[in-house]
Formats: C-alpha cells, sequence, structure tokens
C-alpha cells in the first residue's frame, strides 16, 4: 500500500472532520478484571450502552425474592434516564466517556 | 493475604462488633493467579449501614471505589463480613444473594464481631458457578496464603470519597 493510499483509507470525509461523531465508551465494573470499550455514535442511548456494558460483565437485572438492577454512573452521578443519549450526556465536543456499573439491591419481603 | 490486611480488616470491623453491629471490608488488588490483597477498604459513614442484622453498603459507595481503584489497575477481590457473637461465620441467605455475584470472588465472615484473630476460623466462600461454594480447609490452606511480609493500603470510603487512612 503506498502512502497516498493510506491517506485515502483514514482520512474523514470534510463533513465530518472535527465533529466528533463517535464517543469511546469505557466502562469499570469493580469486581471485574477488564474494563468494557467500545466506541458508539453519540446519537446512542444509554440504554444500550448499558446493556451491553452488563452483556460484556455477564450480569443481568433481574427480580427474584429480591429486585436486582445495574446502572452507570458518570462522573459520580448514577444514571437514571436511559433514554438520553451519549451525546446529550457528554455534550458535543467529549470523544471519550468513562462509565462505572453499579448494582442496587432492592430486598423483598424475606431478609435473615 | 498478608498479616498486614489481616490486620486492617479487623481493626476495622472490631469497632462495630463491640456494639453488636456488623461491619465488612473490601479486599483489593491485582487478580492473577496468586492474587496479593494490597488495599483493605472499610466503607464508613454515607451508604453504609452497620447494624445488628446486617451490614449494607450503597451503590454509589461501590462507585467511588471503583472509581478510586480501576484506575491503579485494582480490582475487588474478596468482600470480609463479620457476624455478631452467636451467629455462625457461615453464609446466610441474604449473604449469598444480596452480595456481589461475580465468578471467582471470595466472600469471608469472620465471627464473633471481628473478634477472631484466626482467619481459618472465618467462614471462606468463593463464587463458582452461580453460587458461593465454601472453601474447606484443606483447600483454604491451598488457596489462601498468609504472607506477613506485603504491606497493605488501608482506606476509608463512603458515598462521596475515598481516603487514606494509614499508609
Amino acid at each position: 500500500m503506498t502512502a497516498s493510499e493510506k491517506a485515502a483509507v483514514v482520512e474523514e470525509p470534510a463533513d465530518q472532520r472535527g465533529a466528533g461523531k463517535e464517543v469511546e465508551v469505557t466502562i469499570d465494573y469493580l469486581p471485574a478484571t477488564a474494563a468494557f470499550q467500545h466506541e458508539y455514535p453519540r446519537t446512542e442511548t444509554l440504554a444500550t450502552v448499558r446493556t451491553d456494558a452488563m452483556v460484556f460483565f455477564g450480569v443481568r437485572d433481574r427480580q427474584e425474592r429480591d429486585k436486582y438492577e445495574y446502572f452507570l454512573e458518570f462522573d459520580g452521578t448514577r444514571i437514571t434516564n436511559t433514554s438520553q443519549t451519549l451525546g446529550e450526556l457528554v455534550g458535543p465536543h467529549k470523544k471519550k466517556a468513562e462509565f462505572h456499573l453499579v448494582e442496587q439491591i432492592t430486598p423483598g419481603s424475606i431478609s435473615k | 493475604m498478608s498479616d498486614a490486611a489481616r490486620r486492617a480488616t479487623l481493626d476495622g470491623v472490631r469497632p462495630a462488633g463491640r456494639e453488636a453491629r456488623e461491619s465488612g471490608a473490601f479486599w483489593l488488588g491485582v487478580r492473577e493467579d496468586i492474587a496479593r490483597v494490597t488495599v483493605v477498604v472499610l466503607p464508613k459513614g454515607r451508604g453504609v449501614e452497620e447494624s445488628i442484622g446486617q451490614w449494607r453498603v450503597s451503590p454509589e459507595v461501590f462507585g467511588e471505589i471503583s472509581r478510586w481503584a480501576k484506575p491503579r489497575g485494582l480490582t475487588l477481590l474478596g468482600i470480609a463480613h463479620t457476624h455478631v457473637r452467636g451467629i455462625p461465620p457461615r453464609l446466610s441467605w441474604s449473604d449469598r444473594h444480596r452480595s456481589v455475584c461475580v465468578p471467582g470472588i471470595l466472600s469471608v465472615v469472620i465471627g464473633n464481631g471481628g473478634e477472631d484473630n484466626d482467619h481459618y476460623t472465618w467462614g471462606w466462600y468463593v463464587y463458582d458457578g452461580d453460587d458461593y461454594r465454601e472453601i474447606l480447609r484443606p483447600e483454604l490452606t491451598q488457596r489462601v496464603r498468609d504472607n506477613s511480609t506485603d504491606p497493605v493500603e488501608v482506606l476509608h470510603a463512603d458515598s462521596e470519597r475515598v481516603w487514606r487512612l494509614t499508609s
């Protein structure tokens, strides 16, 4: 491959240059050894991001005796509005977003 | 696990134990073939409930610890908590189900409100498959090594911050 061909491959279209169309997402989960990393369009909802991360970490929301739910945290704040898009959360310029996945267990009627 | 980590855990949980309340500690380190507990985090205050029947740590405290630990390459290796005097150091139903359920993670129960020094008297469990499995003495001897030379960092954490207790 020649240098000119390489340039043709990596060059962004003029209408996207610097527009920050993608957000590199990193999600950590305290008991996990590896972080979830994926690049999303700014239009992606946080619901999708959360679901993808849960699949990666092998966890899921569930209702047994207790209710188990997983939330994303961003800048120390729990995200409850998952219909929000990544772009709405991080703004138009940020290209990276770091989240933490945390678990909420709401006890049911039976306790020890 | 170093003697320092064991002592830090016991020192951290005993004040609540002496008031007949449960308490606990998070053990952090790098998960590898031989994983060393290099940090003991003692959740206290906001987002932490230490009561007679249970020790609960809010998701926000987990988040704070995660924010502190992950940039340092640390992972939650295990959670130790106490049972008050008269309650056997065995996982209860809620201990099994209202805790972190991730393969390989340790759950340790210290009896007598943390007054039991000998870690062989503690209840040791590992999450294996879809439930916690007790680690019995022969396996415990193999898997849990007392390395008295490793230093440990001791931290407090609540729902707003993590801070160093000693260095």
